[in-house]
């Protein structure tokens, strides 16, 4: 796939910072952001943790927390930037046009509140729909994500559900208002292999009934392949590859993500010894000079300890942040 | 027991009351652990796979008699590690070490990394004084921190680098066995790999045995030789890495290999995906713990509960479908 126009995308996120305000100095936790999403398309933003991959998803909700603020860049959703947006316009857009659903869904759900009327919330507020009509469509979630007793789930509330139950219910929650964007924050990372099966079958299953486009966080390579169409891999707050999943598995091409696809373990083959990638996670308060990467990297010279490479195309819809690709600098790639 | 195994789990069961009522009786037991036998030879890699309260820490911490277990024998080089005095069991306990999950849980936030691995030559009275610093010095250079941050305090690592103290701490009474629960679950998976070499490292460089409690198949996978699966406190199935993997006998094992999403978008495995939650171990299902998500359950699953058979060579499963007396049956 060629890279999305504005017709074709629904979400364009450029140049987006977001920087920490601490006593100790300004952390760029998210540094110069780009990339798009298409309509009806699942991508995958994939890193370890402290790589910005949440604070991206946070920064496209408006929901930065703390002392963190957006300090440059523009979240287009089909054209209107959601930076701009006030507070007031920004909760008319959440959880009708953009929802998301988090790792561990007892924190996320209100322990008070029956699943019933945690759903029918956001319909009542977003969609103006009556008490009876707002039930009505709830039900109809509940038998979506799969709970064959809807009715009686809707009067239970969160705790009498099981993990995997809660995030079904967290999913028919996320969808009731039919949006446009569903950002999915490791949603089964907290849950069995088995329930997680379950859960990223109900999610495969829920993206093609409502055509919904899904940005899937997560720093797991397995659900990654399973899921996503195309991969953005994240490093010390900046995009250092993306590419179509098949691509990016089949050929790798920054060092970074070359090394985390051979350190994992995979079910479909044996390795005598893991590759493993030297050293640690930068913090993003402490990163090194250059390209942040170049302290840990097998194919680092002298130029990637002073300059910071820049996020180049390299054919089929693929970009790479990496001086191997770039001739100018004495790539060879 | 064998010459070559180290230890002999036999019919181990850890029951924990449920008290209610007034008077707080006891009304009922979680069987946490519910007749789990198994064997781990000299210098093996056996891994625990299963999914969460299925059993598989409380074992690994019954083997160690962090918890008293309620019935069963653990035989360690053929003494019973569940009926042992307490002096008897502090000397038997230099030779098994545990690995914990969360090794910032598990370390002492007011000591520094020097104090925390020398604690357990102290306590044991190993080594004079020089030569314990001195070990210490050793131990840190063997997992591969460096030396000069032994006064450091555990909040000043990273992840990573906590691991390797635990495992650190774990050697420094050169124990004969590790039990490791879940040591790389909370691990990036760049600093995972880092993890399991060393671990690889040491086991060759000490002769030791490990027993790896995990939920991740994969990893599992790479580092096990042998390897039991555990379901609502039992043991379903016990086999061969090789076999496990390539021809999974318990229909629980085949649907958990199934649902695990390999890094490789090509491959597109035919998936089993189960129905329904775990039971509570509170109110296990009568028969068969797995029967009532099983996909190839019949009629006697519901009612006996199926005894470990052995299927071929170190191969083990708890299933009817194995049993020939059920097999002529439903055929």
């Amino acid at each position: 796939m060629n890279r999305l126009t504005e017709m074709t995308a629904l979400l364009h996120i450029r140049n987006l910072k977001t920087y920490f305000f601490g006593d100790d100095g300004t952390v760029p936790a998210v540094d110069g952001i780009d990339f798009s999403i298409g309509k009806g398309e699942t991508l995958a933003l994939v890193g370890e943790s402290g790589c910005g991959k949440s604070l991206t998803s946070l920064s496209v909700m408006g929901l930065v927390p703390g002392t963190g603020r957006i300090v440059e860049g523009e979240v287009l959703l089909e054209g209107e930037n959601l930076v701009e947006k006030t507070e007031e316009e920004l909760s008319r857009i959440r959880g009708n046009e953009i929802s998301m659903i988090f790792q561990e869904p007892m924190t996320s759900l209100n322990p008070v509140l029956t699943v019933g009327e945690q759903i029918m919330e956001g319909l009542l507020l977003h969609q103006r729909l009556s008490r009876q009509a707002a039930r009505e469509r709830a039900v109809q979630m509940l038998k979506l994500v799969g709970f064959p007793r809807a009715e009686a789930i809707m009067d239970e509330y969160p705790h009498q559900l099981s993990g995997g139950m809660r995030q079904r219910a967290m999913i028919a929650m996320a969808v009731a208002c039919n949006p446009r964007l569903l950002i999915a924050d490791e949603p089964t990372t907290a849950l069995d292999v088995t329930i997680q099966a379950q859960i990223l079958d109900l999610m495969r299953d829920v993206k093609e009934k409502l055509s919904t486009s899904i940005l899937l966080i997560t720093h797991d390579l397995g659900v990654v392949a399973e899921m996503a169409e195309r991969v953005v891999v994240m490093y010390a707050g900046k995009v250092v590859e993306e590419a179509e999943v098949q691509d990016l598995f089949d050929q790798p091409a920054h060092p970074y993500t070359e090394g985390l696809i051979r350190s994992v373990p995979s079910l479909d083959e044996e390795k005598e010894r893991l590759y493993s990638i030297e050293g640690n996670v930068p913090s993003p308060d402490r990163l090194p000079k250059g390209c942040p990467f170049a302290p840990r990297c097998s194919e680092a010279w002298e130029k990637c300890l002073q300059k910071e490479p820049e996020l180049m195309e390299i054919g089929h819809g693929r970009r790479v942040r990496c001086f191997l690709y770039d001739p100018e600098e004495g790539g060879s790639r | 027991m064998s010459e070559k195994d180290l230890l002999e789990v036999k019919e181990l069961c850890k029951y924990f009351p449920v008290r209610g009522g007034l008077f707080k009786r006891v009304v009922g037991h979680v069987r946490a652990v519910d007749q789990v036998s198994f064997t781990v030879r000299k210098g093996e890699t056996f891994g625990l796979v299963g999914e969460s309260g299925c059993g598989k820490s409380t074992t690994g911490r019954t083997l160690l008699r962090l918890l008293k277990p309620t019935e069963g024998r653990v035989l360690f080089e053929g003494e019973d590690v569940a009926r042992l005095s307490r002096m008897r069991l502090r000397k038997l306990r230099r030779d098994m070490q545990m690995v914990f999950q969360d090794p910032y849980a598990s370390l002492n936030p007011t000591m520094t990394v020097g104090q925390l691995l020398e604690e357990p030559m102290k306590i044991h009275g190993m080594y004079g004084n020089r030569e314990r610093k001195r070990m210490v010095e050793e131990l840190m250079d063997t997992v591969g921190l460096d030396t000069g941050y032994a006064q450091r305090y555990p909040h000043e690592f990273s992840g990573g680098q906590r691991q390797r103290i635990g495992i650190a701490r774990a050697l420094a009474l050169r124990p004969k066995l590790i039990i490791a629960d879940e040591p790389v679950s909370a691990l990036d998976v760049s600093i995972q790999s880092q993890v399991l070499n060393l671990m690889e490292d040491l086991q060759a460089q000490f002769s030791l045995t490990y027993i790896f409690i995990s939920h991740d198949l994969s990893v599992v996978k790479h580092i096990a030789e042998r390897i039991g699966v555990m379901y609502l406190g039992r043991m379903a199935e016990i086999a061969p890495k090789k076999k496990l993997y390539t021809c999974p006998a318990h229909p629980y094992t085949e649907a958990l290999l199934s649902a695990v999403p390999v890094p490789n978008p090509s491959l597109k495995r035919e998936r089993i995906v189960l129905q329904g939650d775990t039971p509570s171990p509170a109110n296990p299902p009568q028969g068969c713990p797995f029967h009532i998500r099983c996909p190839k359950v019949f009629d006697r699953c519901r009612g006996e509960r199926p005894e470990l058979l052995q299927i071929g060579e170190d191969h083990y499963v708890a299933c009817h479908l194995y049993d020939k007396e059920s097999r002529s049956k439903v055929v």
